[in-house]
């Protein structure tokens, strides 16, 4: 198990570093000056100029200027912002909980919608109720995420008014930020109105993280349902029902742990597309998130947020997924026996 | 007369024969078909069936309703945006645009992956790990944020979002194939062909390609689908197609102005990418489940 650790912690790394091979090649590729790239200081002085050529070896070669990046990234100089003139690994700090936050929620409704639904979709036998549910998580797995997220808001938030459509919390509500996820620093804060700001924050969060929700939903009970009808098709599932357990028992002791493996798997394979949906759903539901931050720096030619921005995402990405391989592998005894293959 | 039939067994079938069979005995897959080959014949003919010119402004019809509200009119069947443009019309020359486009790119990073994931899956050791792993970093990269990289880099256009959308599916294709390849390499009739003396192109391409086809039919249908929904969002957000463009991510942006008085002007264009993104899965599902019994 060590040396798989191992392997993986190698993994990370070597992918890590070809992600900042990829950075620092598209940083010089940028339209503007190195120099303005790099550090995000739109008019230097002549020292910042020696500076910033010392910090980076613009002088030198290429190979030794990507090493001085990697030294200067790697120890947290992320540059400033070009339009805030604050320095990007602040911003991002202060925008990444929102984001988590947000998938957190999406990430828990999806599951603790998709399971029970794939799992009910697998036992039962009914054409009409498995035909259903199929559409349903098609519909789901197609459908446009800024499209939905726009009906949505238009639904529930203009012509309803049952939900608000923008922000994490109501203007009104002054909370001091702890730990950045609006649900917490709400419930522990030591105002007065706590309550109604919490409930007033998880007002907010319905609508993006239902709408966030929709695809890894679908994702799970397609999964779910294809890997428990494979399963209970199994001798050792006959083998508990010849014993005279429970279906219940037989479902949720015997067959749910082997189906989760898959599940766990393409909830792996799916970080990315959930990361691109994200983006979209922050834009519209004004989530002060990475991806909104993304996007309007963007808009704003803003290099070092995209950098600064691209990177923490795409590290996020890596080692999510990789953690989730772990995960899969400590789960699935099965997959372990790979683990000393050549490859 | 029908013809007399000594044997008692029947003809047996070709396995794309079977294939083909078990496909189209899926009613929903049938019909995505269909959708699919109707969206291709849009995607070709439309602009010469379109009524009008994506372009052509009627002052007299600004916002007017589709044609079943009774306001609207039949002239402009699905009714008309802000400027007064048909909105039908819009649709049809911007089918090429978004399902046309989504082809071509699935279409180059496919033939790319191809032979990044057959060389990469063929070798062995560190040589494939390397050219494995290295796109493992590129698969890390969201394909939007894959996007505004280039965007960054080149500027917003669909010529850049047909290389952003490009290099983020690449990566997939090549550790789909390179996995698929990597697994059939392991099994026993492989090594059958060797001790046979097939050489590694012939083991390459008449021993392992043909159970790998259906890995590779799989994900060009994912491919296209996640094309589709990538070239949809990013004109939604304005970094793909621009403004006048009648992309229909880019329409559903242009009409987010008006989604309050005239919601239509966004319902539509999504129910069209929706519609379009259906088909191509319904079609995946369906040869999903009609390539899986060869895999059991």
């Amino acid at each position: 198990m060590a040396r798989y650790l191992l392997r993986r912690l190698n993994l990370f790394l070597a992918t890590s570093l070809v992600l900042f091979a990829v950075l620092f090649i598209v940083t010089s590729q940028f339209p503007v000056e190195q120099r303005f790239a790099l550090t995000g200081i739109q008019s230097p002085s002549a020292e910042q100029i020696a500076q910033i050529e010392a910090d980076y070896k613009l002088n030198s070669g290429k190979f030794n200027q990507f090493i001085a990046y990697l030294q200067q990234r790697l120890g947290g100089n992320l540059g400033i912002s070009a339009t805030s003139q604050r320095p990007v690994a602040d911003e991002l700090a202060s925008v990444l909980p929102a984001s988590f936050e947000l998938a957190a929620v999406a990430g828990f409704l999806a599951l603790a919608f998709g399971l029970p639904l794939g799992i009910l979709a697998s036992l039962s036998r009914h054409k009409v109720t498995q035909h259903t549910i199929m559409a349903i998580t098609l519909t789901g797995y197609s459908i446009p995420v800024f499209w939905l997220g726009l009906t949505l808001s238009l639904w529930f938030g203009v012509q309803l008014g049952w939900l608000p459509i923008s922000g994490r919390l109501n203007l009104l509500y002054e909370i001091e930020p702890v730990t950045g996820f609006i649900l917490i620093d709400t419930l522990i804060s030591s105002s007065p109105y706590s309550t109604s700001a919490f409930l007033d924050a998880l007002l907010h969060i319905i609508l993006p993280a239902v709408t966030l929700a929709v695809l890894p939903f679908t994702v799970v009970v397609r999964i779910t349902r294809a890997a428990m009808i494979s399963i209970m098709e199994q001798t050792y599932i006959k083998a508990a029902e010849a014993r005279g357990l429970h279906t219940s028992r037989i479902v949720l002791r015997h067959a749910l742990p082997n189906a989760l493996i898959p599940v766990i798997k393409n909830l792996g394979l799916m970080l990315g597309t959930f990361a691109s949906y994200a983006i979209v759903v922050e834009v519209i539901f004004s989530w002060p998130g990475v991806g909104a931050w993304l996007v309007s720096g963007i808009y704003q030619r803003d290099y070092t947020a995209i950098q600064g921005g691209v990177l923490a995402v795409a590290l996020i990405i890596i080692f999510l997924s990789i953690m989730i391989e772990v995960l899969h592998t400590t789960m699935n005894p099965l997959s372990r026996k790979e683990l000393y293959a050549s490859n | 007369m029908p013809q007399i039939k000594i044997y008692q067994g029947d003809e047996i079938p070709s396995p794309m024969l079977k294939i083909w069979h078990t496909f189209a005995d899926n009613p929903f897959a049938f019909a995505g078909l269909w959708a699919v080959v109707g969206f291709l014949l849009l995607a070709v003919f439309g602009p010469f069936i379109a009524p009008y010119s994506p372009e052509h402004q009627d002052p007299h019809a600004l916002l007017l309703a589709p044609s079943w509200d009774p306001a609207g009119t039949v002239e402009h069947f699905l009714g008309t945006d802000d400027l007064g443009r048909d909105i039908f019309s819009r649709l049809l020359h911007g089918a090429h645009l978004t399902f046309g486009v989504a082809l071509a790119i699935v279409l180059t990073s496919l033939v790319l992956g191809f032979i990044i994931g057959s060389i990469s899956g063929m070798m062995k050791g560190l040589k494939s790990s390397i050219l494995s792993h290295l796109l493992d970093a590129l698969l890390s990269i969201p394909s939007l944020l894959m996007a505004i990289l280039v965007v960054a880099v080149m500027g917003p256009g669909l010529n850049n979002v047909f290389w952003a959308v490009g290099i983020a599916l690449t990566p997939q294709f090549v550790r789909a194939i390179h996995q698929a390849i990597h697994e059939e390499l392991q099994k026993e009739y492989v090594k059958a062909a060797k001790l046979d003396g097939a050489n590694p192109i012939q083991i390459f391409w008449y021993v392992i390609m043909p159970n790998v086809w259906d890995t590779v039919i799989i994900q060009t249908t994912l491919g296209i689908s996640a094309a589709i929904l990538d070239i949809a969002a990013l004109g939604f957000l304005n970094l793909g197609a621009q403004a006048p463009s009648p992309e229909w991510g880019a329409m559903v942006s242009q009409g987010m102005d008006n989604i309050l008085t005239a919601p239509w002007t966004v319902t539509i264009p999504g129910v069209a990418i929706l519609c379009s993104v259906l088909a191509i899965n319904l079609v995946g599902d369906g040869l999903r489940s009609a390539l899986s019994p060869i895999n059991n």
